[in-house]
């Protein structure tokens, strides 16, 4: 059984499919899905520890050195120096171990972007909690794929962005950072600054425009969205209040750059026109996804009650314009065998368009907007069939795109990762876990 | 308090324990009378409620501190089960002064101008109070116990100054995590004075984020402060006094009032002197440091 693809992307003409599984990056060429690039994850979870612990015995010799030489100083005399080495040996510092219960840590690539050029692929891994930077060359044969830059940071990464050529990463512990998106070595992690900060997981990062002027929009655990004023994200422009759990999408429609979608762990999308501080509609999706849901939406049993409703969980939101300009919002609620589609009217009303039902659960989607296609994970067993192919057909409506069971056939085969049973399975599902469940 | 017998005696682990507990129902007992005392006259929450409010008449005794006594940390991440409105439009402010509440516009009289953020046992709001009888004043405080002292000291005061010149209606408290939540009490600009007093040090290296001066909550703190407002810091740990420093001279937003502005300030004073952490350190011969700085205007390029 292959383990199935975490994340897949697509560049814009629609040729390329980066993908992602555990700590392997793979490209395929969409035309007959050869692998033309290729990149595994070597630095595991235990690199960065062994790292921190090089440099305490580092520390610690400097340190004892440097008491040496100042009792040297002080008395000058070599015997007195010399018990005082005898009598002192450095102690190693143990790696540290996680104890029982501890959450484990997943040495796998978190997230994907690709810069608007199309040529550089950055992303960020858990491991050692970095951001990796690729340089993209279609003219190499061998391998398309080249790291040129590894930058690591002080906390995990959730979410990255790129606004031209600065990668902005979004961290666990609520704080920004930008780097250069170039090979320069990276810089060490103790000098960076962030640029601006939540006290709350961040999910998502977004720069946008508004009049030539850039924003960085920032979606965060405690259902906060917030506009700050970009490069100078010192100076907040304002919130966006209408979310009442965690926000773990943002989405901006390349047809209206006015337009924010977001969506997290509530039943409902926000639609606004961020600038203006202005939610412009809830998009419903309870009654709509209600069908989709199944038991493992329920909340983990020590916080399930005879009324816990199923929870719905967006985990991403796309939009499209279709040839006949005709505008769409696609939703992908987490763990579900659907995809749903609204129309986006001119007066900024939407209507419910299209429950597409699939085979499989989704894990992750990518849609090329100039085409109208999408290219889907698919949650399932398998060793010949790990995605699937959609396009917004004629009628702007969802449908399965034919003949592409060989392309997925030579893809999934080239998936390296074989698993024996689906516990081997890194978690497909997390966007849940961002619910807060306080119990005081 | 003396011990009322000085005889030494042994006692057996279960006296002990069971000592424990007897005092431990003794502090929850008299805190759920004052419980029922704070829910008669104000109730914070954030929904719209439309029972009117009881006229009270009973005399209410000032709240005894030694039974509202909790540890003085608590952790900003954690996600306490905190009440807060979903945003300012959403703030019912006529709980917390509602003798600013004028029922036939349906609206406040005046908004929250200052702020006291960690406000512990509340000593600098009642002796902000007579200073701005016309400004409201707003303490919040993440700890539940010593929020609930505020409240009840806060009723108390009223009820006891119900006729007099300073009746301490301008000020009010309520539990809430400022790091997390702020914007959603306060508007853009809406406050002149923010206060923070004696805040957790947080020592270890590895919790400096957890601190309440950090130059990312630095930008929320300009958000809800007007131009020209002032953020107000004290301390009695010279290391936290440099970290607040380094990061408010840091901020592209705010600029340091000098020693001055500090000595001719009245609230600089009476941060200085009036609040239960000052007055503790001055009664150990402790040393206090000040730094209080004004919110800068915003660039022309930003909005």
């Amino acid at each position: 059984m292959k383990h199935p693809f975490q994340i897949v992307l697509t560049n814009k003409a629609s040729t390329i499919l980066f993908a992602s599984v555990k700590n392997h990056l793979q490209v395929f060429r969409i035309a007959d899905g050869e692998v033309i690039g290729s990149w595994i994850d070597t630095v595991d979870i235990f690199t960065p520890l062994k790292k921190q612990q090089e440099d305490k015995i580092k520390a610690l010799k400097a340190a004892s050195e440097n008491k040496d030489s100042a009792s040297d100083s002080n008395d000058g005399s070599a015997e007195k120096k010399l018990k005082n080495n005898d009598s002192k040996p450095i102690k190693i510092p143990k790696i540290p171990v996680p104890g029982p219960g501890a959450p484990p840590i997943y040495n796998y690539i978190r997230s994907l972007a690709l810069s608007k050029d199309e040529k550089h692929l950055v992303g960020t891994t858990d491991s050692d909690k970095a951001a990796i930077i690729f340089e993209i060359d279609l003219e190499n044969s061998e391998n398309c794929l080249k790291l040129i830059k590894r930058q690591v940071f002080p906390k995990r990464p959730c979410a990255v962005s790129i606004d031209e050529s600065k990668l902005i990463v979004a961290d666990k512990f609520g704080d920004v950072y930008t780097i250069d998106i170039d090979s320069e070595e990276p810089v060490e992690e103790k000098t960076l600054s962030p640029i601006l900060g939540h006290v709350s997981m961040l999910s998502d990062v977004l720069v946008a425009s508004y009049n030539d002027k850039k924003f960085i929009l920032t979606g965060d655990r405690d259902e906060h969205i917030r506009v700050s004023n970009y490069p100078k994200a010192y100076v907040i422009k304002n919130w966006l209040f209408g979310h009442h759990e965690f926000v773990s999408d943002l989405h901006i429609p390349e047809f209206d750059p006015s337009l924010l979608i977001s969506g997290g762990g509530d039943d409902y999308l926000c639609l606004w026109k961020w600038y203006e501080d202005k939610l412009l509609g809830k998009i419903e999706l309870r009654e709509l996804i209600e069908p989709f849901l199944t038991e493992a939406h329920f909340p983990p049993e020590r916080f399930l009650t005879p009324e816990s409703p199923k929870e719905i969980s967006v985990s991403k939101i796309l939009t499209y314009a279709s040839k006949s300009k005709k505008k769409y919002i696609l939703v992908l609620v987490e763990n579900t065998k659907s995809l749903l589609t609204f129309e986006l009217n001119d007066d900024y009303t939407v209507t419910h368009k299209q429950s597409f039902s699939t085979e499989y659960p989704l894990i992750d989607i990518t849609l090329n907007e100039n085409d109208g296609t999408i290219v889907a994970s698919l949650d399932h067993e398998t060793t010949d069939n790990l995605l699937a192919f959609y396009i917004f057909n004629e009628n702007d409506e969802l449908a399965i795109l034919e003949d592409k069971i060989d392309l997925v056939k030579t893809i999934t085969t080239a998936n390296q990762c074989d698993v024996e049973r689906r516990d081997e399975f890194y978690p497909l599902y997390y966007i849940n876990t961002l619910r807060k469940r306080s119990e005081h | 308090m003396p011990k009322p017998h000085q005889v030494q005696v042994v006692k057996d682990k279960e006296t002990q324990l069971r000592e424990q507990r007897d005092a431990e129902s003794k502090r929850k007992a008299y805190r759920e009378v004052k419980e029922e005392t704070r829910k008669k006259h104000k109730s914070v929450t954030f929904e719209a409620s439309p029972t009117p409010e009881e006229p009270v008449s009973d005399k209410i005794s000032l709240p005894r501190k030694r039974y509202y006594r909790q540890r003085a940390h608590s952790n900003p991440f954690s996600d306490h089960r905190l009440e807060y409105p979903r945003s300012p439009d959403d703030m019912n402010w006529e709980k917390l002064f509602p003798k600013f509440y004028d029922e036939e516009s349906n609206s406040m009289t005046s908004s929250v101008e200052i702020a006291d953020i960690g406000c512990g046992y509340g000593g600098l709001l009642t002796k902000l109070a007579p200073e701005f009888p016309e400004k409201l004043i707003l303490g919040m405080e993440i700890r539940v116990q010593v929020t609930q002292y505020v409240e009840d000291r806060i009723i108390a005061l009223r009820n006891k100054h119900e006729n007099d010149e300073v009746n301490f209606q301008n000020i009010s408290v309520l539990r809430g995590n400022a790091m997390k939540f702020l914007p959603n009490f306060f508007r853009k600009g809406q406050l002149s004075k923010m206060f923070f007093c004696f805040p957790d040090p947080h020592f270890k290296q590895r919790k400096h984020k957890a601190r309440i001066i950090t130059n990312t909550l630095l930008s929320e703190y300009a958000y809800v402060l007007r131009e020209g407002g002032v953020v107000y810091t004290i301390t009695d740990v010279e290391d936290l006094h440099k970290w607040m420093v380094k990061h408010l001279e840091e901020h592209p937003l705010f600029e340091r009032l000098d020693e001055e502005w500090e000595k001719q300030d009245k609230c600089a004073n009476i941060m200085y002197n009036s609040t239960e952490e000052g007055q503790k350190v001055t009664r150990n011969k402790g040393s206090k440091w000040i730094a209080c700085y004004r919110r800068l205007p915003t660039p022309e390029d930003c909005v």
